[in-house]
């Protein structure tokens, strides 16, 4: 009885959204009708996706009867009125690659910045919702019967579009899996590279984790090149080809800043992207103070996700390590012990380095890493049979605190279920100063029988910050319909995005908060 | 813009000036030049502690026959996935398979009185032991769950299929 007022005010701005998105327009419910009072200036209408953007993600798809890794990259154009005008993508999918052009498609795009998205090519039309954080970003998954997968989108800047503009260095993470006739094991690949603006790609260092067998540091092989597409795609679309890493990828440019990649080698399978690399000579002192941390991949339970965060010395020693790592539900949380790490950054002044660190009770926890810039770098973890990656970024150094953290967030997460089915969830929230929220999300949950798709369901909860905030926060969510709760932890970035893991020992999910204007 | 590429030129200038440096040819890949940072820190990562007590050692790997008592899809406790619980000569054990669906999309199923025999590792998830099933086989069905490092097939194991079986799947349609 007491609850009642509490559910009272949690549900008042859930409703307030939802007739924002009904008056609005937007989400999988379509443009509403209107009447009463004019509301206030929506910040996100069909007009917030207009231009160019390139896509990327990754899950699962229904293939001769089974679950199958898949991944799709690519760029659609909206014309900021609902239609898809044009777009190119790359598949790699059960049947092998393939290269496909979008010939129109729909979307629509609610107040609060969530929506839906068609996009049709010769085979017929795919599904998705996203979530924009802002008119060029945003979160997306694919939410078709037979195909879940998540992923996100930034808008293409067509300048940038040319062999000479994306020179110069770049790390990248790459994913999946490699398959041979006999087997198939999970795989991670990163590194750096310098392209020289014309094609060629020196400089080029890589580590890879297929299966848990680590390669140690090595060079690109010979035949190491990228190049833009001549035939018209490349300056139409961004997109192009390259080897890396003694990999074959498509790929496609957001801007001079970031790259996305696609692995063409079938049946083997890797996505991912690059990102320019700061013109730095990197050594130890290029770590230095909070940083937070997210990763995720597979071992031999299959999925695991690990985030938590660490403070660097700048002279190779690493304290305050918190960890929540979800071993697909096998839950380990540090620290239990004491725990004490240190790091090294490569001699050779590449960004390349190792970092450990030790709990007493749970055990040493080993990864590698390159760094991007002295603010973040792309992680990978290297225990035994554990392939798992992700990124690392510097935490705020300005207080934490549940009004400084207040606003409007869009959120992507991606898991399995108890079933050990992916599950991919976007959606919006929007936390008060009081540190409770509410919003909405869709979902999209694997079968080989019967997929479920949810949309607009509502959720609601709370963030409670632990101490001064750059530790392991609680983040408890709660499912309207179906009724579900989620526990999480959350590890905070700084203002603008938020990590979280998904502690509950009957699914795995983890995912990112990235806060709206 | 142009500052970006300037920027970017002057970060490939300097790498190529850090890789003579080092000793890399220019236009070349670092190859020899990081070899002695590579070593190094190969020997690191090389150094690191055996394996935390919940994943896969092939060098573990044991048989188990016993009668089915249970077979849960959808499991509570980790793993998430398909869970046996077999009686054993020496007790009963908990027996992960991974994703149902895979199972099913191999005809393969388990009902509580059957004998079935698992190859595989015991782990420890949450405190608890459960058996990694790597193979297993009911009468004259067999099927292999994981790969020989311990990592699940369902994860994609469709991309193994013959190329005809390929073609024809592809052949049947539907939207990509």
């Amino acid at each position: 009885m007491n609850a009642r007022p509490k559910i009272v005010a949690l549900c008042l701005p859930t409703f307030l959204a939802l007739l924002a998105a009904a008056c609005g327009g937007g989400g999988h419910g379509g443009n509403g009708g209107n009447g009463g009072p004019p509301p206030p200036p929506p910040k996100f209408s069909n007009g917030s996706l207009s231009g160019q953007y390139a896509f990327s993600m990754n899950g699962t798809e229904l293939c001769a009867g089974q679950g199958s890794f898949f991944a799709r990259i690519g760029t659609f154009t909206a014309d900021g009125h609902g239609n898809i005008t044009n777009g190119l993508e790359d598949l790699n999918v059960c049947t092998g690659t393939d290269i496909l052009q979008f010939t129109g498609g729909k979307y629509s795009i609610g107040a609060d910045g969530r929506g839906s998205l068609s996009l049709t090519n010769s085979t017929g039309t795919t599904n998705y919702s996203i979530s924009l954080a802002s008119s060029t970003q945003g979160t997306v998954a694919q939410v078709d019967p037979t195909v879940t997968a998540s992923g996100t989108l930034q808008r293409q800047n067509p300048a940038t579009f040319s062999n000479a503009a994306i020179g110069g260095g770049y790390v990248f993470d790459f994913k999946g899996v490699e398959v041979t006739s006999t087997t198939v094991d999970p795989a991670s690949i990163i590194g750096r590279y310098d392209a020289d603006g014309a094609g060629g790609i020196v400089n080029g260092l890589f580590d890879s984790n297929i299966a848990g067998t680590l390669s140690g540091q090595q060079s690109f092989p010979s035949g190491t090149f990228y190049q833009m597409d001549t035939n018209g795609d490349g300056t139409g679309f961004g997109r192009g080809t390259a080897n890396i890493a003694g990999r074959n990828f498509a790929f496609y440019v957001v801007d001079a800043t970031r790259i996305k990649f696609i692995g063409t080698d079938f049946p083997s399978a890797l996505a991912g992207d690059a990102f320019a690399q700061q013109n730095a000579v990197f050594n130890d002192g290029s770590v230095r103070g909070d940083y937070a941390f997210l990763i995720d991949g597979l071992n031999s339970s299959s999925p695991i996700t690990t985030a938590g965060r660490f403070t660097a010395d700048g002279a190779g020693n690493v304290t305050d390590i918190f960890a929540d790592e979800n071993n697909n539900g096998a839950v380990t949380l540090l620290p239990q012990g004491t725990v004490t790490g240190t790091y090294a950054v490569d001699a050779n002044g590449f960004g390349g380095g190792s970092l450990t660190w030790t709990d007493t009770t749970a055990g040493t926890f080993s990864f590698i890493f390159y760094l991007i810039s002295p603010t973040q770098a792309v992680f990978q973890e290297t225990d035994s049979n554990i392939v798992s990656d992700g990124v690392f970024a510097a935490q705020m150094t300005s207080p934490i605190t549940s009004a400084s953290m207040a606003g409007d967030y869009a959120f992507v997460l991606s898991g399995v279920n108890s079933g050990g089915n992916e599950q991919d969830f976007v959606g919006q929230l929007t936390l008060d100063p009081s540190a409770s929220f509410s919003g909405l999300l869709d979902s999209n949950r694997f079968a080989t029988t019967t997929s479920q798709q949810v949309f607009d369901v509502l959720i609601n909860g709370s963030l409670t910050l632990s101490g001064n905030g750059t530790g392991a926060n609680t983040l408890n969510v709660t499912e309207v319909s179906p009724a579900d709760t989620f526990h999480f932890t959350a590890y905070i970035v700084d203002q603008n995005r938020i990590f979280i893991v998904c502690t509950d020992t009957n699914r795995v999910l983890s995912g990112t908060l990235t806060r709206q204007p | 813009m142009h500052l970006q590429n300037c920027g970017k030129l002057a970060s490939y200038l300097l790498s190529s000036v850090l890789a003579l440096s080092i000793g890399a040819a220019p236009g070349t890949n670092a190859g020899a030049a990081s070899q002695s940072v590579a070593e190094e820190r190969s020997a690191r990562v090389a150094s690191r502690p055996v394996a935390r007590a919940n994943v896969y050692e092939a060098k573990r790997e044991t048989v188990l026959e016993g009668t089915v008592m249970s077979y849960t899809e959808n499991s509570q406790s980790a793993p998430t996935g398909a869970h046996v619980m077999l009686r054993t000569a020496s007790g009963s054990v908990d027996v992960h398979l991974g994703p149902a669906t895979y199972l099913q999309s191999r005809h393969f199923s388990l009902v509580a009185g059957e004998s079935v025999r698992f190859a595989g590792v015991s782990v420890l998830a949450n405190g608890a032991s459960v058996f990694l099933a790597r193979t297993a086989q009911k009468g004259n069905q067999f099927i292999t769950v994981r790969s020989p490092r311990g990592f699940l097939l369902a994860n994609g194991a469709a991309r193994m299929l013959p190329a005809a079986e390929r073609a024809q799947i592809k052949q049947q349609g539907g939207a990509r």
